[in-house]
């Protein structure tokens, strides 16, 4: 990779909210309107959301939150975005007993019967959103990240 | 521990003071309305069997009686932050307000950061700042747990942070630690007269740079979680010192309702330092059964 291109990889760019609100809307049905207070921002394989202020001119290492990768077709929204955005989700949406979200908690997969498309699906558990799993051939995986998850002596309890 | 006889002639009930330092402290986190309405956090710790009791000075605090408090499944989904109980004092002495745009100098883990963020129920603009890379991972994995969304990190050198007209900034600056004692038993052995006096030479620089990045009538807050006068009324003094006689700074009382607070020494050494300072607080482990913590708050005229 040229010093340049890695360069350019290295900045926040400015991006169009009706952008980034298509991807939620398509995939979870989130109105653009969940997203009228804030404002967005690409970086390499990543976009980041904050809230709708202008920002002083100063070199940034982190702008808001990481709400969406797309280093991979699809793209994958980040657990927190999905704790934040998710429950205006009108689709795409899953909630779990105690026992399959305990599961989900400790990062493991599991059969369940649902009609979520396949993909990225928003979790929730008792009305709280525990994050994102990736629904695959009638199996939820748990897409938590490492140190978000519970260890496993809490799901024998 | 024979580092504190330094402390002997300014700590009350000195023998007290000893004593407690050998006591390990409970355990404390902080409610994060950005996720949970605290009424309803509460049954579910009681639901869950969890032990706690919540600050008589702050409503968002909890003491909790949990062996490993960060394995909740509520410190999981952001709906707490586990945080020393006087860590929380520096945020409600700066007293951020929505939409105002506020710089937190020496930012990770983001405990502070984080509870700025939620008192201006995210709204308005957090510079969180912090030099270090490795530190800079924890800053953002709370900060993002928390779902915090007007947060912004930056990673300068504080004394160089470059430009701004902030209308608070927090300098909870690197310092000694001696007030962790009763967290991390071992801290004390590292502290000495002179690592305290080198500590000085940045608090000094930090402050300096925070009251020249803060607005016409905006609030600084400096704070360390020690008790060394070096670090803590020196620091204030010599900060605001070249102007103080001028006006440019004045200091505003620090009193949080229901915590008790040591007024700031205004004497060290045999030297005589400016009255004002009686305004800081000082915090001691033996007197509200907490750590131990310096709060000073600068208004900019």
């Amino acid at each position: 990779m040229s010093p340049r291109s890695s360069r350019i990889r290295n900045v926040f760019e400015p991006l169009d909210r009706s952008i980034v609100a298509k991807l939620w809307q398509e995939r979870f049905g989130i109105s653009e309107q969940a997203f009228s207070s804030c404002r967005f921002f690409r970086k390499a394989n990543s976009i980041w959301a904050i809230g709708d202020v202008d920002l002083p001119a100063l070199s940034y290492e982190a702008i808001g939150m990481r709400i969406i990768s797309c280093k991979d077709r699809p793209w994958k929204p980040t657990t927190s975005a999905l704790q934040v955005f998710g429950r205006y989700a009108t689709k795409n949406a899953m909630n779990l007993n105690k026992q399959e979200a305990m599961i989900f908690l400790e990062g493991g997969s599991q059969v369940i019967e649902s009609g979520c498309d396949a993909g990225y699906v928003v979790v929730f558990y008792r009305g709280d959103i525990l994050g994102c799993g990736l629904y695959s051939h009638g199996k939820l995986i748990s897409q938590l990240p490492k140190e978000r998850r519970i260890e496993k002596h809490y799901q024998e309890q | 521990m024979d580092h504190l006889d330094r402390y002997r002639e300014i700590v009350p009930d000195y023998a007290a003071f000893r004593a407690v330092q050998c006591i390990p402290l409970y355990n404390s986190a902080r409610i994060n309305t950005l996720k949970i309405e605290p009424e309803k956090l509460l049954e579910r710790l009681r639901e869950e069997g969890v032990l706690f009791q919540s600050f008589e000075w702050y409503h968002l605090g909890l003491k909790l009686d949990a062996e490993s408090p960060g394995k909740l499944l509520e410190n999981l989904l952001g709906q707490i932050h586990i945080q020393e109980e006087l860590s929380m004092v520096p945020p409600l002495v700066l007293d951020p307000q929505p939409g105002e745009c506020v710089l937190d100098m020496c930012a990770s883990p983001g405990s502070k950061t984080t509870q700025i963020a939620q008192m201006m129920q995210n709204k308005g603009l957090v510079i969180a700042n912090e030099p270090s890379l490795a530190r800079v991972a924890p800053l953002r994995s709370n900060c993002e747990r928390l779902g915090v969304l007007n947060v912004a990190v930056t990673r300068y050198d504080g004394r160089n942070f470059p430009r701004g007209s902030f209308d608070r900034v927090l300098v909870d600056a690197p310092c000694s630690s001696e007030g962790r004692e009763r967290r991390g038993p071992g801290v004390l052995a590292r502290c000495s007269r002179e690592r305290s006096l080198d500590l000085k030479a940045l608090q000094v620089s930090l402050l300096k740079n925070a009251l020249r990045l803060t607005r016409a009538g905006g609030v600084v807050v400096y704070s360390t979680c020690t008790y060394a006068p070096e670090e803590n009324e020196l620091v204030v003094q010599e900060a605001i010192g070249e102007s103080g006689d001028s006006g440019a700074f004045r200091l505003e009382k620090v009193r949080i309702p229901g915590l008790k607070e040591c007024p700031g020494i205004t004497e060290w050494n045999g030297e005589r330092l400016k009255d004002e300072l009686s305004a800081t607080a000082r915090y001691y482990p033996h007197v509200n059964d907490t750590g131990g913590f310096y709060v000073a708050k600068i208004i900019k005229n």
